[in-house]
């Protein structure tokens, strides 16, 4: 059975916004490499390959459909017109096609990464039929993706918008993050290049939609007080804003809507990890004010890893783990000459900290004259782009 | 030449087989009675060789050390050397003594007045010398201390870390507060109602308080220096390494007290030789009454548990982490004052390693720093170092090496059903031959080579990087921040993954430092002594000598830096090979014997040239493969031609034979491999063949093939298939390299090689692995089946379920006495959990070799810091089937190669000869060279004549006699079980019957269509295996309903195959005849 992309009459939006506006627009459009059907993934991207198992890919086209609207349009932080959007860890496309089959008006530029063939193929045809797609076989997740991209001159006609003139208007990034280590690093780093204003966020504060597991998602926006609270949610709660695009029932049961679907993937790894697992789509804009200091982001990393080895110990007793002699910034923290919103209950758990107990914390721990110097050496596990070493 | 003879060839195999055989050990608790030893005759302990210390010049006390330069020596009147200052270049003081390793030359001014005194009483002099480096240290810090003190340098704050004063500052500190808690924690335990918990005074008052002090920081220090790259210690070791240097020093403490006394060596074999009946018995006799001599099995002997030395560590280190503390003075950012803070030392925190929350011991950062400036030497033990007098004899399976610390015979490996066989077997005199080799190995004399030395020590003192030695301070640059560091992340991932890359090297070029520091302090401390090196061996029997620093096992400069003990003349034909080694260390090593000869003659300019201005000159000799060796060749050489009569020239530099590819010569006698044992050069050739570069030639031929059929891999390689490339993959087929590993090994080298593009690597070394291994497959077919079958052989023991515990099995589990019913397990579950058996065979020597992989089962204990998990070596566990099946055909050939080492440790002591080994590489005078090669060849006939394959396969019958095998386990098997192999059910009610032919038949049958249900193989990360399996998800389905079908209609569980059955038969022989190898030229080269 072939199921054409934008065939007519298949198409019934479940997302409570339904755009009457990309339905008018579909007819303009022939794709020149339809998706296979949902049922024939699995032979076409068997998740014996890597690149299949350890991703998660829509493959669904009226899914794609919904993630693009709620993306661009209506309540997302990064709703805009005229947009130059890149878009990372596509899979055969199926959000992609979603995207160009939004309003012209809405989309003025559509950079593609996709490094592994058998989807690529699914891509590249795509510029033929319209000229606002740029296809490029390299992966999103290295840093010299991004280097390439301005190097090919696609981002010349981008504006730096200045951070504090609110949301970047144009330039905007979107995501299927693959669900294992990969992904995770990836996530974590895209909260680290905010305070930077470093990667994208050099433009200004760019407005990013990702979909992902819930578990990531769990993690990332964790509230202070419960078990799952970690070093990327504080980040995270730090440095942006974070939004829902869809209800996350709607994109249930997982095996609807994407691939690979969760009884072909026998796996070892924890559950958490494991393909099948929910995914919600977000949109994530940076906060204008950035609590965490571009010259104190290895600091917040440094505390923030040391301390949550010791996730559910109180502050007074875990500060060992921070550095030889690092309690006597408990003094600190509880003077008595402090104003009290300036003090840090020390016998919280870690977990229990909140932003503010956090960004006390590092001040500190920055003026302290006997912090560790190599910081930065030793956060070496966090820098992720894996794969250029 | 020493003639072979047919009778002495006979004499040792008859021997070999009648010892190994008739005294088969098994497994202990079939033991009734011990093997009646005959009566021993009547023998004299102490035939003593000659005393070892008499030509060694006297040592004066040191005069004055200089402080610019780090060490330098002093020489005597004579040109002797006497000794040497360390002076710390960080405090600039004249003190008359350096203190530092002159720690080490005070015992041995004590041994040698000792040896004045007492001449005849070794056993003190070694005692001496083991004396307690604890005793010492604290000797040593206190004066340290007073020093500092004197010169008003003790002021706090003032930037003066040091680490002996720390130390010191620790220990005192430290020592009161033991005192204090250990009396209170007595206090407190003997609340205790009997039986409850362990009780930890006991041991903390065994040694003094000032003693578990030191013990404590020094051990720290110790596990710190050794650490390298990574600063943290973990924990578990970290604990276990203090309670157990707790316990070596009570038991040596003990000793001391008992004052054992020692026999010495017997200093040769014996009236009758080694490998005659009586001779045998004789040497059991002499080692019996000798262990007789000793006993003393009293309570104090026996080890501690690891319970018990975790939590003794934990209570010390917890004490420590409390008090050590140390003054940190730093500038604060905000107002420019200078703070000091007193910080602790040690701190106790957590880390995440590989997804696992480890507990560590971290190091203060000043501490950790200091302490990669200044070595930690003062922690070398005793148990590090060679010994002043001969080794005491092996006298049973803990009992020998050093005097007064005790010693196991075997390195065990956490393994107390190693331990077992081997004391029964000790006990039953099976052993002997294993005993006097090592007794051979460690009572070869050795010197320190002084002419190498004093190069060594210059180089060393200039501190530059030169030719391996590592500089003093790491000279490569830090890499430079990039300045869009903040904003670019990729700069900022290239910065750090450089930044992490030097400090990673510059921690490595810390410890190599440290390393050789060791060798370079102990080097000078022998000098002009001659020494011993006590052996033991490892599981396999293969012979290590322990002390592990400096040894002629370790690398090039260890190497370098030793020589026999005793010289001889050379000879002519010793000169001969005095050239012939001198160009295999070059690297000149695969042309024929008169091609090496005329290299050297070559190059003799040269060989002057590196002798006579190792530094100033041309410095060939550093462009040698083993160049510290080379040179000390190159100043032998030039010495003997220089001596006016090279002929009687006293040479002691030891000379290399060198088995070519020794496991696969091992393979081929085994197999009678005719085309393999040319490679090797077993046979007789008139050119060494090089089996890598053979194997290279066939890869290369298969790629025109390739390339014919228009491959584009084969295209890439064509022509860049060196020897090298292959080389280190054929070496380790011989010890079962997987294909993973092949593969990387290959991966590496065509990296290296720099003209194929990094990014076609994985690929081509991938396609490459298979062509190599395929090659070597076909070249060593013999080698191949041998290696299946031993594989074969483990895997099915290792499957396999003893008699006695077969009933147990099969009784359902009883319900769990908490009330709550045990989880239902079925019977192939239970039985999986009785697979206990592991590998045990008996070299020809009658050395027991037991397997000792198992699943690993960790046990937690509480402890004052926080709870550890380690492993208990005596609960049961099932075996690692997977890993006794892989290794064993490596550890069988290992195991081989220590016999044949072994054999011709003990006739070259009978013949009189000077002998060391590095396991395939045997060493000797050059005077003697070519008496070792009849040797050599006349012991691996010897060995191979004995058809070890055949025994083998006999004792696995015999020892593993009505084990059963379940079923299940070999499911594969069963259409292809062999028709001998009859098969039992057997229930609970012990009743076993065995199916009649037509049950089996439907069974064979049934089973012949079912597909196939192995274990998982140990997964190893591969995505172009991942990638090969895309075709078919279908069998896999195939796969698990298969299983069911088994488990239930076919009902497989109560059914058993006898063991000895199934094992397969010893793969027939090829037409090698061993024989040749007495004539072959390049066997051992």
């Amino acid at each position: 059975m072939q199921r054409s992309l934008f065939g007519a009459g298949t198409c019934s939006f479940r997302s409570s916004r339904p755009s009457a506006i990309s339905r008018t627009c579909r007819r303009h459009f022939h794709d020149p490499k339809p998706l296979p059907p949902q049922d024939e993934w699995r032979a076409h991207f068997p998740s014996s390959f890597v690149d299949v198992r350890d991703r998660v890919s829509i493959n669904n086209l009226e899914t794609g459909r919904l993630l693009a609207d709620s993306f661009l349009s209506g309540k997302s932080l990064g709703a805009g017109e005229n947009k130059v959007v890149i878009e990372a860890y596509p899979g055969p496309g199926a959000l992609s096609r979603a995207l160009l089959r939004l309003p012209k008006s809405k989309i003025r530029k559509l950079i593609i990464l996709e490094s592994w063939d058998r989807f690529y193929q699914y891509l590249k045809p795509l510029e033929a039929v319209d000229p606002r797609v740029t296809v490029l076989p390299i992966d999103g997740y290295t840093w010299d993706s991004y280097s390439v991209i301005e190097e090919k001159g696609l981002l010349d006609d981008v504006m730096k918008h200045d951070w504090n003139a609110g949301i970047h208007p144009e330039l905007h990034f979107i995501a299927q993050l693959p669900h294992g280590v990969y992904g995770e690093q990836f996530f974590s780093q895209l909260f680290r290049c905010m305070p930077t204003k470093s990667w994208l966020f050099k433009y200004g504060r760019v407005p990013m939609s990702l979909v992902l597991s819930q578990p990531m998602w769990d993690r990332g926006t964790a509230p202070y007080a419960t078990n799952a609270r970690c070093k990327v949610s504080v980040i995270a709660e730090a440095t942006s804003q974070l939004q829902n695009a869809v209800r996350p029932s709607e994109l249930q049961p997982y095996d609807d809507h994407f691939h690979p679907s969760t009884s072909r993937v026998v796996s070892k790894k924890a559950e958490s990890k494991r393909a099948g697992q929910p995914h919600v789509a977000v949109n994530v804009v940076p906060h204008q004010d950035q609590l965490i200091r571009s010259d104190q982001l290895d600091h917040w990393d440094y505390v923030l890893r040391r301390l949550f080895v010791l996730k559910s110990t109180p502050l007074k007793n875990a500060m060992n783990s921070l550095a030889p002699g690092a309690p006597t910034l408990l003094k600190v923290l509880t003077d008595p000459e402090l104003p009290p919103e300036e003090r840090v209950n020390i016998n919280d758990k870690i977990k229990n900290l909140t932003i503010k107990d956090w960004a006390l914390i590092v001040r500190a721990f920055y003026n302290w004259p006997f912090s560790p110097e190599d910081l930065t050496f030793s956060n070496a596990e966090d820098f992720g782009p894996g794969r250029e070493g | 030449m020493i003639p072979l003879t047919k009778r002495s060839t006979r004499r040792l195999e008859t021997t070999l087989v009648s010892y190994s055989r008739q005294s088969l050990p098994r497994p202990a608790r079939l033991y009734s009675s011990p093997s009646k030893s005959a009566h021993a005759p009547a023998f004299a302990l102490g035939s003593r060789a000659p005393d070892p210390l008499d030509n060694v010049p006297e040592a004066t006390p040191v005069t004055r050390a200089k402080k610019q330069q780090q060490m330098q020596v002093t020489h005597a009147q004579d040109g002797s050397v006497t000794d040497f200052g360390v002076s710390e270049t960080a405090v600039e003081v004249e003190h008359e003594v350096p203190f530092n390793l002159a720690n080490l030359r005070k015992h041995l001014a004590q041994v040698i007045l000792a040896r004045r005194v007492l001449p005849e009483d070794v056993a003190a002099r070694q005692k001496l010398l083991e004396e307690s480096v604890y005793d010492v240290a604290v000797e040593r810090l206190k004066h340290q201390a007073e020093l500092f003190d004197e010169i008003g340098l003790t002021n706090k704050g003032l930037g003066n870390n040091d680490l002996r004063k720390w130390m010191w500052e620790w220990h005192q500190k430290l020592k009161v507060r033991l005192k204090a808690e250990i009396a209170t924690l007595a206090v407190e335990e003997s609340k205790l109602s009997d039986g409850r918990g362990i009780r930890l005074s006991p041991f903390l008052t065994l040694l003094k308080p000032e003693k578990l002090s030191l013990i404590t920081i020094l051990e720290l220090m110790h596990l710190q220096g050794g650490a390298g790259a990574s600063k943290v210690m973990k924990i578990a070791r970290a604990l276990l390494s203090v309670g157990r240097a707790v316990e070596i020093e009570y038991k040596a403490e003990m000793c001391k007290k008992n004052n054992i006394t020692m026999p010495s060596n017997p200093a040769r074999g014996g009236d009758h030789g080694y490998f005659s009946r009586l001779g045998y018995r004789d040497l059991h006799a002499r080692r019996v009454a000798a262990a007789k001599y000793m006993e003393d099995a009293e309570e104090w002997t026996s080890d501690w548990s690891q319970i018990i030395r975790v939590k003794v560590g934990a209570f010390l280190v917890d004490l420590l982490m409390d008090v050590g503390t140390v003054v940190r003075t730093a500038v604060d950012r905000r107002t420019g004052e200078t703070v000091s803070e007193e910080q602790p030392a040690f701190v106790h925190s957590y880390e995440y390693q590989r997804g696992h929350k480890l507990g560590v011991i971290k190091l203060n950062s000043i501490v950790a720093e200091r302490i990669a400036k200044d070595t930690v030497r003062e922690t070398l033990h005793p148990r590090h170092l060679p010994m002043l007098v001969k080794p005491k004899p092996w006298l049973g399976h803990d009992e020998g090496g050093y005097l007064y610390n005790k010693t196991s015979v075997m390195r065990y490996k956490e393994s107390t059903e190693q331990q077992i066989y081997l004391r029964q077997a000790s006990n039953l005199g099976n052993v002997e031959l294993v005993y006097a080799a090592l007794d051979v190995l460690s009572t070869t004399p050795w010197k320190i080579n002084r002419d190498v030395f004093e190069v060594v020590l210059k180089v060393w003192n200039s501190g530059e990087r030169f030719h391996k030695l590592p500089p003093a301070v790491y000279d490569q640059p830090e890499p430079q921040k990039p300045e869009d560091f903040d904003f670019d992340p990729k700069a900022k991932a290239i910065y750090i993954t450089r930044q992490r890359a030097w400090y990673n090297d510059k921690a490595n070029n810390h410890s190599d430092r440290c390393n050789v520091n060791y060798k370079v302090e102990i080097a000078r401390t022998f000098l002009g002594d001659t020494f011993y090196l006590p052996h033991n061996v490892d599981f396999r029997g293969r012979a290590y000598p322990i002390p592990p620093h400096l040894n002629h096992i370790g690398d090039d400069l260890s190497r370098g830096l030793l020589k026999f003990g005793e010289s001889k003349p050379l000879g002519e034909r010793g000169l001969r090979w005095l050239k012939i080694h001198l160009s295999n260390l070059y690297g000149f090593d695969k042309a024929s014997f008169n091609d090496r000869v005329a290299f050297v003659d070559q190059h003799l300019a040269d060989i002057y040239d590196s002798a006579e201005k190792p530094l100033e000159g041309r410095r060939w000799w550093t462009t040698a493969d083993d160049a510290w060796q080379c040179l000390a060749a190159c100043i032998e050489l030039r010495n003997a031609l220089e001596s006016g009569d090279p002929h009687a020239f006293e040479s002691s530099l030891p000379v290399h034979q060198d088995g070519t590819c020794n496991g696969l010569q091992h393979y081929a006698a085994l197999g009678g491999d005719d085309r393999g044992a040319r490679q090797v050069n077993l046979d007789v050739t008139d050119k060494p063949s090089d089996v890598y570069t053979y194997v290279a030639n066939m890869v290369e031929e298969q790629l025109v093939k390739d390339i014919e059929k228009g491959n584009p891999m084969a295209q890439l390689l064509s022509g860049k298939i060196a020897r090298k490339v292959v080389k280190q993959t054929v070496m380790t087929t011989v010890y079962g390299v997987t294909f993973i590993g092949a593969r990387e090994q290959i991966e590496k080298q065509l990296k290296d090689r720099l003209d194929i593009p990094v990014e076609e690597c994985w690929l081509a070394a991938n396609y490459l692995a298979k062509l190599v291994l395929h090659c070597i497959g076909d070249l060593f077919s013999a080698a191949k089946d041998i290696q299946n079958w031993l594989n074969t052989c483990a895997r099915l023991i290792a499957k396999s379920i003893p008699p006695e515990r077969l009933s147990d099995t099969l009784r359902p589990t009883p319900p769990s006495q908490k009330g709550r019913p045990a989880p239902e397990q079925t019977l192939y579950a239970r039985m999986r959990k009785e697979q206990m058996t592991s590998v045990i065979w008996t070299t020809p020597l009658g050395l027991p070799i037991v397997q000792p992989y198992r699943q690993e089962k960790r046990k937690q204990i509480m402890t004052s810091l926080q709870s550890v998990f380690i492993s208990d070596p005596n609960s049961p566990a099932m075996v690692n089937s997977q890993k006794q099946a892989s290794a064993f055909p490596p550890n069988f050939v290992h195991s081989l190669d220590a016999t044949h080492m072994m054999l011709t440790a003990l006739e070259c002591r009978t013949r009189n000869i000077t002998f060391a080994s590095v396991h395939d590489s045997y060493w000797t005078h050059a005077a003697s060279v070519d008496d070792m090669s009849v040797i050599i060849r006349e012991t691996f006939i010897g060995l191979h004549s004995s058809n070890v394959l055949q025994r083998l396969h006999e004792e696995f019958c015999e020892r593993y006699k009505g084990y059963k095998v379940p079923l299940p386990s070999i499911r594969t098997m069963i259409p292809k079980l062999p028709r001998t192999a009859n098969i039992l059910q057997i229930s609970d009610d012990k009743e076993s019957r065995t199916l009649d032919e037509q049950a089996v038949e439907d069974l064979r049958l049934k089973a012949g269509g079912l597909p196939i249900e192995e274990e998982p193989e140990e997964v190893e990360e591969d995505q172009g295996e991942e990638e090969d399996e895309e075709e078919k998800p279908k069998k896999k389905k195939a796969k698990r309903g298969g299983k069911r079908v088994v488990s239930s209609e076919l009902n497989l569980d109560d059914k058993f195959v006898n063991l000895t059955d199934l094992l397969p038969p010893v793969p027939k022989k090829g037409i090698f005849d061993v024989d040749r190898v007495k004539n072959s030229l390049y066997f051992f080269s």
